[in-house]
């Protein structure tokens, strides 16, 4: 009886942590950053946004974008508001990014690190693509409730080189992502908040505010009102059409 | 209602989607005024020329000017225009001008095709301050090269094709443009109809252009341009275009005037660079090989000093009357010269002063080391209002492209408000 009894003690032990080292194995970096972008946002679809800048005091400066995207690397994003911008677009195909303004009338080539509304979001927060597209996942550890990705850019055209992605367990969407530079130097740090369902299965975080240790004291925040699939023709993302955005609403 | 809240540092934000619904009818524009104090270069041959002997010291000009644009759509078909008035007083006379800058119709069956009839704006080329492959463009002011400019009439047809692949997108664009009496008279030459076109490729990251211009109203010319980024902060563009036959209206030693016939291939070579700390350059290379040499506008700000002398001393104004003619000719140009080097430097947002981004511009005429200086300010931390402050400075020795200019520098203030 009590050699049954120890050996029934081995066996759920080295059972419990067969399961545990399997849990560990399972833990695929790649495959929770995939879905992360499938939770954040569908494949095609339409989307706008409200773009805050808060100063340090408090005085605020408001942009409303409508913004197009399909697949993992085409994204185009119309200002709507305030007119001094109205009517101004930018269009990112992979890499590359392009700024129209009505008056100047043609598009011209911006990067990914400027910012076409100023404050702390930069272009590539305004069209950003997958994250899965433009990062490797170099490591995943559970920390309580959260994934902690370590995230390495593809290649050296990606605003940020690396990233620290801390994932809900529940809902595998991001909570707090910092962005470094190639040195190691914190550039910005973006929360995620506020979970809301927008309809069609699409469950994730209507707000994100992000402040930076390079502007001290300030913040910006980026509202979610409306998020819906949307079926676009490749030739929407081309500099031909930039003038046209307005049409897809 | 969609409706979207949070609460950032015990504030509440809302977001009203309903505010943004589309509209069949869209309108906006601006109202500016501009307050500008010039310090006339007295002794310049603009100056001279524009006075006949006797300018100003200094002038100060008011100007107030009113843009509105808009658009109708109604299903596949929209009706765009921008209209412009202004309104400018200074101590010589009162000027005002209202121009219909665009008024087109527009029909869009599909994303693949567009047709656009009416008079509309065209700005082909890569560059910023000059485009030489800008066939059907009007002349833009490399100091203000952002601000809304007047269109043409025709008739234009563009087609996009999308692709997987190294070539990412093809384009082409073809523009009818006549030229009548009462239509596009300042083009060329009348009772012609003209053709240019615009084919685009986006090939493995890299925008190409090749244009064409053709028709009786200007000689035929080619272009090609390309723009591409070197590193997410590093991008580079160009520009080329050849007309084999060319009128030129230039001033010999002799003082006699010739049209020459050439062939001429004008060129630039830019880049934009933004450093770490957010200073952006953009530098361009402009060689305009229909200017003038250092000779020739040597010989043309003589011609114009001999009309002072030969008007101070009999009062004949011929060589005055010779002059004009050859600065509407091609010498008054606004960069009439064959070699130039642009430079804007922006530092955005310093000392973490948002929205307020100062910037220095320099032209230099490489030919003669003759320059413009312009140091500037501009603020948009108020919404929907431009604030900018300016100082355009221009030296040169005598007889040389900015040393003869009519201004010595400029001081101007000019607020903007955006409805």
């Amino acid at each position: 009886m009590k050699k049954m009894f120890i050996f029934l003690i081995v066996f759920l032990i080295s059972g419990f942590s067969g399961i545990c080292s399997a849990q560990a194995a399972e833990l695929d970096g790649t495959a929770i950053l995939s879905q992360v972008d499938k939770n954040l946002q569908p494949q095609s679809y339409e989307m706008y946004r409200k773009l805050i800048n808060i100063e340090p005091d408090g005085t605020k400066k408001e942009f409303v974008l409508y913004s197009v995207k399909k697949g993992q690397d085409k994204m185009v994003a119309l200002f709507l508001s305030p007119a001094s911008e109205k009517g101004r677009s930018t269009l990112r195909l992979g890499d590359n990014m392009w700024l129209y303004i009505p008056n100047v009338g043609k598009p011209i080539r911006i990067t990914s690190l400027q910012s076409v509304v100023g404050g702390v979001f930069n272009n590539s927060d305004i069209l950003r693509l997958d994250y899965g597209s433009e990062y490797d996942a170099l490591s995943i550890i559970q920390e309580g409730d959260a994934y902690l990705l370590e995230l390495k850019a593809k290649t050296n055209a990606i605003a940020y080189d690396s990233l620290k992605m801390w994932v809900d367990v529940k809902s595998v969407v991001p909570t707090t992502i910092e962005c470094y530079a190639a040195s190691g130097m914190l550039i910005k740090t973006l929360y995620y908040k506020k979970n809301k369902d927008f309809g069609d299965g699409l469950v994730r975080p209507s707000v994100l505010e992000t402040d930076s240790p390079l502007y001290k004291g300030y913040k910006s925040v980026m509202i979610y009102a409306k998020i819906q699939k949307k079926k676009l023709a490749d030739e929407v993302f081309s500099l031909n059409y930039l003038a046209r955005v307005d049409e897809l609403r | 209602m969609i409706e979207a809240s949070l609460s950032v540092a015990q504030e509440e934000f809302s977001f009203n989607l309903e505010e943004f619904e589309k509209k069949s009818l869209s309108w906006g524009g601006y109202a500016e005024i501009k307050l500008a104090h010039a310090k006339v270069n007295k002794n310049s041959a603009f100056a001279l020329l524009d006075s006949h002997g006797n300018p100003r010291v200094s002038l100060d000009r008011f100007t107030a000017t009113l843009q509105l644009d808009g658009n109708y759509n109604k299903e596949i078909v929209s009706l765009n225009w921008v209209v412009q008035a202004y309104g400018s007083r200074d101590q010589e006379q009162w000027a005002d001008e209202a121009s219909i800058f665009e008024a087109y119709a527009s029909i869009k069956p599909t994303p693949l095709a567009s047709i656009d009839l009416g008079k509309k704006v065209f700005k082909w080329g890569k560059g910023y301050a000059w485009n030489p492959v800008g066939f059907i463009n009007r002349p833009k002011d490399p100091n203000n090269p952002e601000e809304s400019l007047e269109g043409y009439i025709g008739a234009s047809l563009d087609l996009i094709k999308s692709f997987s692949g190294p070539l990412q997108t093809l384009a082409l664009t073809t523009v009818v443009l006549p030229v009548q009496d009462n239509i596009n008279e300042y083009f060329g030459a009348p009772d012609n109809v003209n053709l240019a076109t615009k084919l685009y490729l986006l090939y493995q990251d890299v925008d190409i252009d090749f244009l064409l211009f053709t028709g009786n109203s200007r000689t035929t010319r080619y272009g090609f341009d390309f723009s591409t980024n070197l590193a997410t902060n590093f991008e580079i563009h160009g520009e080329l275009a050849h007309t084999p036959r060319q009128s030129r209206k230039t001033l010999n030693a002799d003082g006699s005037v010739e049209i020459q016939e050439v062939a001429d291939t004008s060129y630039l070579l830019g880049l934009r660079y933004l450093t770490e700390n957010d200073i952006t350059f953009i530098i361009e290379y402009f060689h305009n090989d229909d200017g003038y040499s250092e000779e020739e506008q040597d010989s043309f700000f003589h011609l114009v000093d001999d009309a002072d002398d030969l008007f101070e001393t009999t009062g004949d104004n011929s060589l005055y009357t010779k002059s004009a003619s050859l600065s509407e000719g091609g010498f008054g140009r606004s960069q009439s010269g064959r070699n130039y080097l642009y430079t804007k430097i922006t530092l955005k947002e310093p000392f973490d002063l948002l929205y307020l981004t100062p910037g220095i511009t320099t032209i230099i005429n490489l030919d003669d080391n003759s320059f413009s200086l312009t140091p500037e300010a501009v603020y948009t931390g108020f919404t929907n209002w431009e604030l900018r402050l300016r100082f355009s400075m221009l030296a040169g020795s005598n007889f040389t492209d900015y040393g003869e200019k009519q201004n010595e520098n400029k001081l101007e203030l000019r607020v903007r408000y955006f409805f």
